[in-house]
C-alpha cells in the first residue's frame, strides 16, 4: 500500500530538510514521490512536524539490573489504570511492555540498552524481545573480565584481543562495546573503595587508562561502529571533572563515546566544593570532534539509580532514597541498584540540574551531543518530552531556575545561556546523529529506502505535550499511535552486529572455562532456541 | 501426543483446550497456580492470567519473597556461583539440606580447592557451616558449629554482635565457635554466605544474615550466593518481574497488575472462594496444590504419571528434560537454555497455554 503523509513540515537533517513537504512510503519503506503517482492512503498532517523515529542510544531498559530494580521497588511502580484493548500488560508500569508503548507514544522507534553483561546475555534478550513495538539494540560490556585483563597483562598481540572482542559482541548479538569503570569493577573485589584512570587493578598491573585504550582500539580493528562506549572512572565525586578531561586526553585521537557526562561536570568550587563544570567540559569536548557524548540529565523526580559500576553503587547506597538497595558482584562487572530522589530544592541535584543543560547548551554540534536521562539514573526516559522542551526555551529555564536554591545559581553559568535548540538540532541529535553513531543507514531519516519508522508531532505552546504525544507513529510503516495512544503492539526486532574473528580464539575460551570455572562455555550461549521468536534479530552491517 | 484426561477419562487433547477455555474464559477471578514451568511457560501462563483478569501464584512463593521481603526492605549483596569459586577465601554455608537443594553445590563451589583470584589465590579456604544435616558436611574441609533450624536466628544474631564486637550471651562452647567465625569473616577478603530460603529458616533470620554481611562490607568484602526455590521459582521470578513489574502473588483483576503477598496467594483465594477456577502447573515434579477445596473447578498441568484423579488434566513435559527450555541455571546463578535429553515429544507449557488461549479469543476479548 502507499501511503503518503501530506503538507507536513517535515525535519530531516540527515537529507538537509526542513521545509513543507511530502512524505511516502510503500510496504514499510520510504519511496520516492512517484511520477503522477497517486497514494492508496492520504494523511493531510498540515501544521504537523514530521520527523523519523527517534532513537534513543543510551537507556537502560533490560537486563538483570533492571529486572533486579523492578523487584526492589515495587511502591515505586504501582500501576494505576487499566490498558486498552490489544496491548497486554502495557500498562504494567516497568514492565518491558509498558517500555515499548510509551516510547512508541513519544515517537521513538530504537532504543539501545547500554549494559549487557556478557553472561546475563539471555535474560537481556528476553527482555528486549518482550518490548513491543520498538526495535531495540544493546552494547556488551567487557573491561573487567578476568580473560581480558589476563591477556593484556600478558600483552598478547592486539589481534588476539580484537578476536576476543569480535567474538564476544557476535555471541552476545549486541551492536559494540561498552566499557564501565574499567577495572573499577574487579579492583572492588579486592575491596578497593576508590579507582581512578591511573590506578592499577590490583593482580593484573593494568590502569583503567590502559584497559579503556585497548578496547578502543580493539573497537576500530574489528569495524564495530559505534565508538567504544566508555562509563569512566570517579561517577559522581566532586571535581571529576580532570578524570572526564584526562580521559579525553587519553582518548588517543580515536573515536570515544563518553556516557552520561553530566554525572562527571562537577568542580569543587565554593562553600559546598561542588560545583558545574560543565562549561569546561563543552569546551573540551567542542575541541575534540571524534569524542560524542550522551548528557545523563538530571530530572527532578524519585527514580532508582542502576548499574554495572559497583564500586559507585557501592559508595551510594547510605545516600539511598528509600535507603535499601542491591549490590551484585558479577562475574566481570555485576551491577548495584540505589534508589534515588533528585529534589529541586537539593541544592546538590540543582547543580547536577544546571550542569546537564549547560553541557546540552554549549556544545555546539547537535550530533556530538545526545539527550539521554541515562535511564532511569538521571530520570526516567518518559521526562524527554520536559528535557527537549527546556533545550528549546530559555523561558522554561528561567522559571525553573527560579525554583532552584540560590547558592546553586552562584555556581552554574546556566543563566546566563540564551541558546534556544531548534526542532532542526533536535532532530539532528535524536535522529540524524544517534543513526551515524552506530552506523544505522536505515533509520534516523527519511529518504527513499529508509525504514517507514515516522513520528508526526503536533506543534503547540506546550513543546513537552507535543513530544509526549505524537500524533501519529509509524513503525515499518504500520500506524501504531494515533493521537498520542498505541493501537496495537507489533514485533520490533533486536539490532546486533557480527564482525569477523579468527576462530582459534573460540578453542582458547573452552579450554579457559573449563579450566577456571570447570563449565562449559556454553552455557552462556544464546542459542535462537533460547528465544521465542526466530526472527527477533536483524543483522546492521559492520564497518568495512 | 499427549494424554489428557477429564476426572481420570480420557479426552482428545483438543477438547482439553476447549474446556480449559470454557472454565478459565467463564470464570470471574480464576488463579493460575503452582506455575512451576521454565521461562516460556510462565511467560504464556502470566499472558493468560492477565486476559483473564485473573491472578498468578508461584508454588514456592513463600520462599522467593523470603529472600525478595529481605532484598525490599533492606538490601542484599550477593555474587556468582562463578565468583565464589574462584574468588571466596572464606565459604559460609548457613542452614540444613543446602546440598539436597542444590545438588551441584559443593562441584561448584569447590570448598576443597583454593581460590584462583585476588591476594587470596592459592591459599586453601576456610569453609564454616552452622547447621547442617547430620554428615552433610562430612566430605568437605568444614568447622561445624551445629544447630537446629530454630536455633540459627539466635545464633546468626550472635554472629553478627560478634562482628561487630558487642557482647554476647550463651555458653561458653558455642561462644568460641562463634568468635572464631566472626573473626574469620572480618578477616578474609572475599567471604561468601550460602543459605537458602527453603532450608527452614527464618526469613528474619536471612535479613539478619544480609545484615551482618553489609556490616563486613564497611572494612572488607564479604557477600552472598542464594539458593533458588524450586520448579523453576528463581526464572519464573525474573519473568514476572519484566512482565509485570512484580513477583508472583500478583493479580490483574482491575485490569493492571497489583502485587499482593497476602491477597494474590492461591491457597487462600481458593479456599476463601475469591478464585471461583484455578489452573495447577507444576511441570518440574507434577506436585498436588496446597489447597483442601476440592470443589473447585480446576485444569492441572503436569508430566506423565502425576495425574490427579479429579478434574481436567493435560500432560506436559518436563523443562529442560522432555524438551528444550530457559530456566534459571542455579550453578551460573542466571538463566540457560537447557537442552533436553530425553525428549517425549509431550507438550511444554506454552504451547498448552498457548492452546487454550486461542481456544479463548473467541470468548474473551484481548
Amino acid at each position: 500500500m502507499l501511503t503518503v503523509l501530506r503538507g507536513g513540515h517535515v525535519v530531516d537533517p540527515a537529507n538537509g530538510r526542513d521545509a513543507i513537504g511530502d512524505v511516502w512510503f510503500r510496504d514499510g519503506h520510504i519511496v520516492a514521490p512517484p511520477p503522477g503517482g497517486k497514494a492508496d492512503e492520504e494523511i493531510d498532517v498540515s501544521g504537523h512536524v514530521v520527523m523519523a523515529g527517534a532513537i534513543d542510544i543510551h537507556s537502560h531498559i533490560a537486563g538483570g539490573n533492571v529486572n533486579t530494580a523492578r523487584l526492589l521497588l515495587p511502591e515505586l511502580h504501582r500501576a494505576i489504570r487499566a490498558r486498552l484493548a490489544g496491548t497486554p500488560l502495557s500498562t504494567a508500569k516497568w514492565s518491558t511492555f509498558e517500555t515499548g508503548r510509551l516510547y512508541a507514544q513519544m515517537g521513538f522507534t530504537t532504543v539501545v540498552e547500554p549494559a549487557m553483561a556478557p553472561h546475563a546475555s539471555l535474560q537481556t534478550h528476553l527482555e528486549l524481545n518482550d518490548v513491543p513495538i520498538i526495535d531495540k539494540g544493546a552494547l556488551t560490556v567487557l573491561g573487567n573480565d578476568d580473560f581480558l585483563l589476563r591477556m593484556l597483562r600478558k600483552g598478547e598481540a592486539e589481534s588476539a584481543v580484537n578476536d576476543y572482542v569480535a567474538l564476544t559482541v557476535g555471541n552476545t548479538r549486541s551492536l559494540g562495546l561498552k566499557c564501565i569503570n574499567p577495572g573499577g569493577c574487579e579492583a572492588f573485589k579486592e575491596n578497593l573503595r576508590v579507582f581512578g584512570l591511573d590506578d592499577e587493578v590490583p593482580f593484573y598491573g593494568l590502569t583503567s587508562r590502559q584497559i579503556f585504550q585497548a578496547l578502543q582500539k580493539s573497537t576500530q580493528a574489528v569495524g564495530i561502529h559505534h565508538p567504544l562506549h566508555l562509563h569512566m572512572n570517579n561517577l559522581g565525586i566532586a571535581g571529576n571533572i580532570d578524570t572526564a578531561i584526562d580521559t579525553i586526553d587519553a582518548a588517543q585521537g580515536l573515536p570515544l563515546h563518553l556516557a552520561h557526562v553530566q554525572f562527571y561536570a562537577y568542580g569543587k568550587e565554593g562553600k559546598n566544593a561542588f560545583s558545574s563544570a560543565g562549561a569546561r567540559f563543552a569546551e573540551k569536548i567542542n575541541a575534540n570532534p571524534h569524542v560524542s557524548v550522551d548528557v545523563g540529565q538530571v530530572m527532578f523526580s524519585d527514580t532508582v539509580t542502576i548499574s554495572s559500576d559497583v564500586l559507585k553503587q557501592f559508595n551510594s547506597l547510605p545516600g539511598g532514597m528509600p535507603k535499601k538497595g542491591a549490590i551484585f558482584d558479577g562475574d566481570a562487572n555485576g551491577g548495584g541498584v540505589v534508589p534515588y530522589a533528585y529534589k529541586i530544592s537539593n541544592f546538590y541535584n540543582a547543580i547536577q540540574w544546571a550542569a546537564g543543560l549547560e553541557l546540552f547548551l554549549l556544545i555546539n554540534n547537535p550530533e556530538q551531543v545526545y539527550f539521554t536521562t541515562d535511564h532511569p539514573n538521571g530520570g526516567p526516559f518518559t521526562t524527554y518530552p520536559d528535557l527537549f522542551a527546556l533545550l528549546m526555551s530559555a523561558d522554561l529555564r528561567a522559571r525553573i531556575m527560579a525554583r532552584l536554591p540560590a547558592e546553586a545559581l552562584e555556581h552554574t553559568i546556566l543563566p546566563s545561556i540564551t541558546r534556544e535548540y531548534t526542532l532542526y538540532e533536535i532532530a539532528q541529535m535524536s535522529r540524524s546523529g544517534a543513526a551515524k553513531l552506530f552506523g544505522f543507514t536505515d533509520r534516523g531519516q527519511l529518504a527513499p529506502g529508509a525504514i517507514a519508522d515516522i513520528a508526526v508531532y503536533r506543534p503547540g505552546k506546550d513543546i513537552a505535550g507535543m513530544f509526549r504525544r505524537a500524533a501519529f507513529v509509524f513503525k515499518d510503516g504500520d500506524l501504531v499511535v494515533r493521537d498520542g495512544a498505541v493501537t496495537h503492539y507489533k514485533r520490533g526486532r533486536t539490532l546486533n552486529i557480527r564482525p569477523r574473528y579468527d576462530s582459534n580464539i573460540t578453542t582458547r575460551l573452552d579450554a579457559y572455562y573449563d579450566e577456571l570455572y570447570g563449565l562449559p562455555r556454553s552455557i552462556f550461549d544464546l542459542p535462537d532456541a533460547a528465544l521465542p521468536h526466530n526472527d527477533a534479530f536483524a543483522e546492521v552491517a559492520c564497518r568495512k | 501426543m499427549s494424554k489428557a484426561t477429564l476426572d481420570g477419562k480420557a479426552i482428545p487433547l483438543q477438547d482439553a483446550c476447549r474446556e480449559a477455555a470454557r472454565i478459565l474464559g467463564g470464570a470471574t477471578f480464576p488463579v493460575i497456580a503452582g506455575l512451576g514451568a521454565d521461562v516460556a511457560g510462565a511467560r504464556a501462563a502470566i499472558l493468560l492470567a492477565e486476559q483473564l483478569r485473573g491472578a498468578f501464584d508461584h508454588l514456592a512463593s513463600r520462599e522467593i519473597l523470603a529472600d525478595l521481603d529481605v532484598m525490599r526492605s533492606f538490601s542484599m549483596f550477593t555474587t556468582t556461583p562463578n565468583e565464589a569459586r574462584v574468588r571466596a577465601d572464606v565459604l559460609l554455608f548457613v542452614g540444613p539440606g543446602l546440598s539436597a537443594l542444590w545438588p551441584g553445590m559443593l562441584e561448584r563451589l569447590a570448598p576443597g580447592q583454593p581460590p584462583r583470584h585476588g591476594a587470596q589465590a592459592g591459599h586453601p579456604r576456610r569453609v564454616f557451616w552452622i547447621g547442617p544435616e547430620a554428615n552433610e558436611a562430612a566430605n568437605i574441609p568444614a568447622t561445624v558449629i551445629p544447630a537446629s533450624c530454630d536455633e540459627l536466628s539466635e545464633l546468626l544474631a550472635m554472629l553478627r554482635a560478634r562482628v561487630g564486637g558487642r557482647p554476647v550471651a550463651g555458653d561458653d562452647a558455642r561462644r568460641t565457635g562463634i568468635d572464631e567465625l566472626a573473626d574469620v569473616l572480618k578477616n578474609a577478603h572475599f567471604g561468601v554466605v550460602v543459605w537458602s530460603a527453603s532450608s527452614g529458616i527464618d526469613p528474619l533470620a536471612i535479613e539478619m544474615l544480609q545484615a551482618m554481611v553489609a556490616d563486613l562490607n564497611v572494612t572488607t568484602r564479604c557477600t552472598g550466593v542464594p539458593i533458588g526455590a524450586r520448579a523453576g521459582a528463581a526464572g519464573v521470578t525474573q519473568t514476572a518481574g519484566w512482565m509485570t513489574g512484580f513477583p508472583p502473588r500478583t493479580g490483574f483483576g482491575r485490569g493492571y497488575p497489583e502485587h499482593d503477598p497476602w491477597r494474590f496467594e492461591a491457597k487462600r483465594l481458593v479456599e476463601s472462594g475469591e478464585a471461583d477456577a484455578a489452573l495447577w502447573i507444576s511441570a518440574y515434579d507434577g506436585e498436588a496444590p496446597p489447597w483442601s477445596n476440592n470443589d473447585l473447578p480446576l485444569i492441572t498441568l503436569s508430566p506423565a504419571g502425576k495425574e490427579p484423579g479429579r478434574g481436567l488434566y493435560i500432560e506436559v513435559g518436563k523443562p529442560g528434560v522432555t524438551h528444550d527450555a530457559v530456566e534459571f541455571a542455579q550453578e551460573i546463578g542466571s538463566l540457560a537454555l537447557r537442552k533436553s535429553h530425553a525428549p517425549t515429544g509431550a507438550p511444554s507449557v506454552a504451547q498448552i497455554i498457548d492452546a487454550i488461549a486461542t481456544e479463548l479469543r473467541g470468548e474473551v476479548s484481548c
